[in-house]
């Protein structure tokens, strides 16, 4: 596909994200503090279903060698990075996707969010810059390289070369690891729903 | 027109954007936002600093400031999608964060959100809509780092609830 043509797709993919969010709220920041602070789960269940359909997707994709897996070397700077964001979007109650869907509804905030999001990118390229850690895409070579903690590369397509299992076969799996886990949240939502609705029961009994 | 009148449930929303990532992921990529975030910050630090921005390897090595990134466009079309469904629902207006102590928390944030994407090479979307789901390692690692990274920053903000 051209440069032009990809920007474009981009672009609308984007808009259609962007409409999306706006009227469903969603955010990952809230899909993973609010499950954490005050037991609520609307974005975390949406999270987890999105996630199965995609698994499902893309490792049928994988299968049959179609579509564009991200493709570099991971270690752990990918554990050390997402913790110190994890920390970071909660403070800023915000993620990614809701720092621009807010700076889009006119939320000033959002806004003073992304640009410090980019204050921090452009500080953590001056350090990259003294230390070159973790080490450029050029460099990768998809093997593990302790030195620089990184573990090499793999993922659903490399499972299917090791095994000769198709990628699917790998995904089911993880779809099931999922739907087990979404399981277990509405197992908890009901049994939070039955507490809450014991009191006022007693209550009315009590009138 | 109905849709801009009442809030869609977020898994509804999360299913069709689900499928929208799956005609992405198989034209040109997974759905990412990271990526063309620092790709916009290499084309401002470029059009601030110039020539001089040849001192810093990383706008060379990692990522060469660019206007073909596709991954840019991701962000504009959710800021543009976001501006125009808040306007068809009359719920465009200027928030501005009151408190200096919410200034300060976003400041925080931002700060730490942009390093920790760069760090790890990945943000919050590209770990749950495109590297777990294609099973990457590195999407396990990440996703591990970004629970204990909210659960520390719950905890955080609680205390600060509290106050």
């Amino acid at each position: 596909m051209s440069v032009l043509g990809e920007c474009l797709l981009a672009f609308i993919f984007g808009s259609c994200v962007g409409v999306l969010v706006q009227r469903s709220r969603f955010c990952n920041a809230a899909a993973l503090r609010d499950a954490m602070l005050f037991k609520s789960f609307r974005n975390t269940k949406a999270l987890l279903v999105a996630m199965m359909i995609l698994t499902v997707g893309f490792t049928s994709f994988m299968s049959i060698g179609q579509g564009h897996p991200m493709n570099f070397d991971v270690g752990l700077n990918q554990m050390i990075g997402l913790f110190i964001f994890g920390i970071g979007m909660v403070l800023a109650g915000a993620c990614t996707v809701s720092t621009w869907v807010k700076a889009g509804e006119g939320n000033v905030g959002a806004m003073w969010a992304l640009l410090f999001t980019f204050i921090g990118m452009f500080l953590f390229s001056l350090l990259w810059s003294i230390n070159y850690w973790p080490p450029a895409p050029a460099s990768m070579t998809g093997e593990p390289n302790l030195e620089a903690l990184q573990f090499g590369f793999s993922n659903a397509a490399t499972l299917q070369e090791k095994f000769k299992i198709p990628a699917l076969g790998f995904g089911l799996i993880q779809v099931a690891v999922l739907y087990a886990i979404y399981r277990a949240i509405l197992k908890k939502e009901n049994s939070v729903n039955k507490v809450v609705s014991v009191p006022s029961k007693t209550e009315k009994e009590l009138v | 027109m109905e849709f801009f009148k009442k809030t869609l449930d977020p898994t509804v929303a999360l299913i069709a954007i689900a499928i929208l990532d799956i005609f992405l992921f198989v034209a040109i990529g997974a759905w990412t936002v990271g990526g063309g975030e620092t790709m916009m910050t290499g084309l401002a630090a470029k059009a601030v600093l110039g020539d001089k921005i040849d001192n810093i390897p990383f706008w060379h090595l990692v990522f060469p400031p660019s206007w073909g990134y596709w991954k840019i466009y991701i962000s504009l079309g959710m800021l543009f999608g976001a501006f125009v469904s808040a306007v068809l629902s009359k719920e465009f207006y200027l928030r501005i964060p009151k408190r200096l102590s919410e200034w300060v928390m976003i400041t925080i944030g931002g700060l730490l959100m942009g390093f920790g994407i760069r760090l790890a090479f990945v943000c919050n979307v590209s770990t749950f809509f495109g590297l777990t789901p294609q099973m990457n390692m590195g999407g396990y690692l990440a996703i591990t780092g970004i629970i204990a990274g909210a659960w520390v920053g719950s905890a955080i903000y609680k205390r600060i609830l509290e106050v």
